[in-house]
């Protein structure tokens, strides 16, 4: 029973980093109907930028994790404003540059950081006993919290700021929302860097509980993937309910069934929402 | 008075057909112009150069004196020229309040804070008369509601010249009625210039100062609205040449 509810634990914790990963995802297609295939390995940088922040030049982890995040949120800008911007209009051309990115940004990870997995130093140690019913690390359970927050703050800033108006705006119609004023030039520059910096989130979030390698990136962006068609394009909540799902079945496969197949039950609930439900959970069927 | 904006041999083609073709225009501070011509006489795509949404191959377009020819939309209409559409298009996954609220923020201070702008922005759709409404997604509006909040959320980026594409069209005669009489206070009260495509002759004949006839993208005559409705080449653009 207490090792069921851990593994349910597990999923739920991964799953709310899942649910970030993807809502970045989902923003920029949202936006910007720009499919980030180098999403994954912007966490992977993250990943490494706060364990060397925090490894090799000493800074204390709570402070190199936004660091990590900021420092990915500026080249989410500068890859809109240099490599995307030209692309607009043209979905195929955005489509086949992130994809030569994700390969480049792969490899430099490979020539800067070296193959070995590396993981930055846990904020906390120690494990807590839930409810009397097992023992759960304090490590997890502080990322758990941070995820949340990270949750709430973007309900927050898309629901209630200047911003998320301009952003759902210019979804629903880029040309008007210009034509009332709507900066949507800088708006999509923004948004490509918050969708940039939430796999950064992730990436900081998750890299002291499994490592990062320069491998493991298409992975990241796979399952980022497969939230999003899960939740339904567009819908932030699909995000969050996608993610979990995604989270507690792989943690309950790998527990129950075997590791290795791991990542084959990502796959399984993308094949069977496109055969019985192509437009999501909680998207809009389009004729 | 003094003019508020000013056209010189606009050209726009799209492919192999000319849109617009040459065309000079201006208006007067405070006028109201009607803008006619029969279907596909680049009535619309006028409105796309004035707003930005297409750049003219050829001429100039200055607006208080200054070139706006290659602005892009926002910046247009942050110097005060907004329009509503031949066929509404509000944001439908939004409430209403929402809708005039992005014409707000569209105007560029984000600072100025969030709750002066609602108060701002419930005032506006009391005054296109839709309070009530405010949270009401924009989506299950009428036809005449939609209009409204369109024109509201035109007004909440503050212009100084509006572009209207055939408001009246798919309103009962009761409807258009109320229309005029918002036009006419918009006018009026606020002041604005107003530049107006319309099919509905009665109307625009009745309420404009000066009429614009396009016909296949050029200006084939301009003057008040009863110089206008004898002029022969006008009646020949709208009923065929005559045999005559």
């Amino acid at each position: 029973m207490s090792e069921l509810l851990m593994y349910l634990t597990n999923g739920i914790v991964i799953g709310v980093i899942n649910a970030i990963s993807a809502i970045g995802v989902s923003l920029i297609v949202g936006i910007m109907k720009v499919v980030n295939f180098a999403h994954g390995e912007l966490y992977i940088f993250a990943g490494y930028f706060s364990y060397h922040l925090s490894v090799s030049l000493g800074v204390p982890p709570l402070l190199a994790m936004p660091l990590s995040i900021f420092l990915i949120f500026l080249i989410g800008i500068g890859m809109e404003r240099t490599l995307i911007r030209p692309t607009y209009g043209d979905e195929m051309y955005s489509l086949i540059i992130t994809f030569v990115l994700s390969i480049v940004l792969q490899n430099a990870a490979l020539l800067i950081f070296g193959p070995y997995p590396q993981k930055p130093p846990n904020w906390v140690t120690g494990a807590m006993n839930i409810f009397g019913l097992y023992h759960y690390g304090n490590q997890r359970i502080l990322s758990f919290f941070i995820s949340i927050g990270v949750l709430l703050s973007i309900f927050y800033l898309i629901k209630r700021t200047w911003f998320g108006k301009s952003i759902r705006a210019i979804s629903q119609d880029r040309e008007m929302a210009a034509l009332v004023g709507v900066d949507h030039l800088k708006v999509n520059m923004l948004a490509f860097g918050l969708g940039a910096a939430l796999a950064g989130a992730a990436g900081v979030v998750l890299s002291p509980i499994f490592p990062v390698t320069p491998s493991g990136s298409s992975s990241v962006s796979l399952n980022a993937f497969i939230v999003v068609v899960l939740g339904g394009m567009g819908s932030l909540k699909g995000c969050v309910v996608g993610g979990l799902i995604l989270g507690i079945l792989e943690n309950l496969g790998a527990a129950y069934i075997s590791t290795m197949y791991r990542h084959i039950f990502g796959f399984i609930i993308l094949i069977l929402v496109l055969v019985f439900r192509p437009w999501g959970l909680f998207g809009q069927k389009t004729q | 008075m003094g003019v508020i904006i000013e056209g010189k041999g606009l050209t726009k083609s799209f492919g192999g057909l000319t849109a617009v073709k040459k065309v000079d225009f201006h208006l007067n501070k405070g006028e109201i112009v009607g803008l006619i011509g029969p279907n596909g006489a680049g009535k619309t795509t006028l409105f796309n150069l004035m707003s930005g949404v297409y750049h003219p191959e050829e001429g100039t377009l200055s607006f208080n004196g200054m070139e706006i020819t290659s602005l892009k939309s926002f910046e247009i209409c942050r110097l005060g020229i907004a329009r509503t559409f031949q066929i509404v298009r509000p944001f439908l996954k939004m409430s209403c309040l929402e809708n005039v609220l992005i014409g707000i923020i569209g105007r560029g201070d984000p600072r100025e804070g969030i709750k002066a702008k609602g108060e701002e922005a419930r005032k506006l759709l009391k005054f296109v008369s839709l309070e009530g409404h405010e949270k009401n997604s924009a989506n299950n509006l009428t036809l005449i509601e939609k209009k409204r909040l369109e024109m509201a959320r035109a007004l909440a980026t503050q212009p100084r010249l509006l572009l209207l594409d055939e408001v009246l069209a798919g309103l009962n005669p009761s409807e258009i009625l109320q229309a005029l009489e918002l036009i006419e206070v918009i006018r009026t009260q606020l002041k604005m210039t107003i530049f107006w495509i319309e099919h509905v002759m009665g109307a625009i004949m009745k309420a404009s100062d000066r009429i614009i006839v396009l016909d296949q993208g050029e200006k084939i005559k301009e003057g008040r609205p009863e110089e206008v409705v004898n002029d022969s080449k006008v009646i020949e653009a709208y009923l065929g040449e005559s045999d005559a």
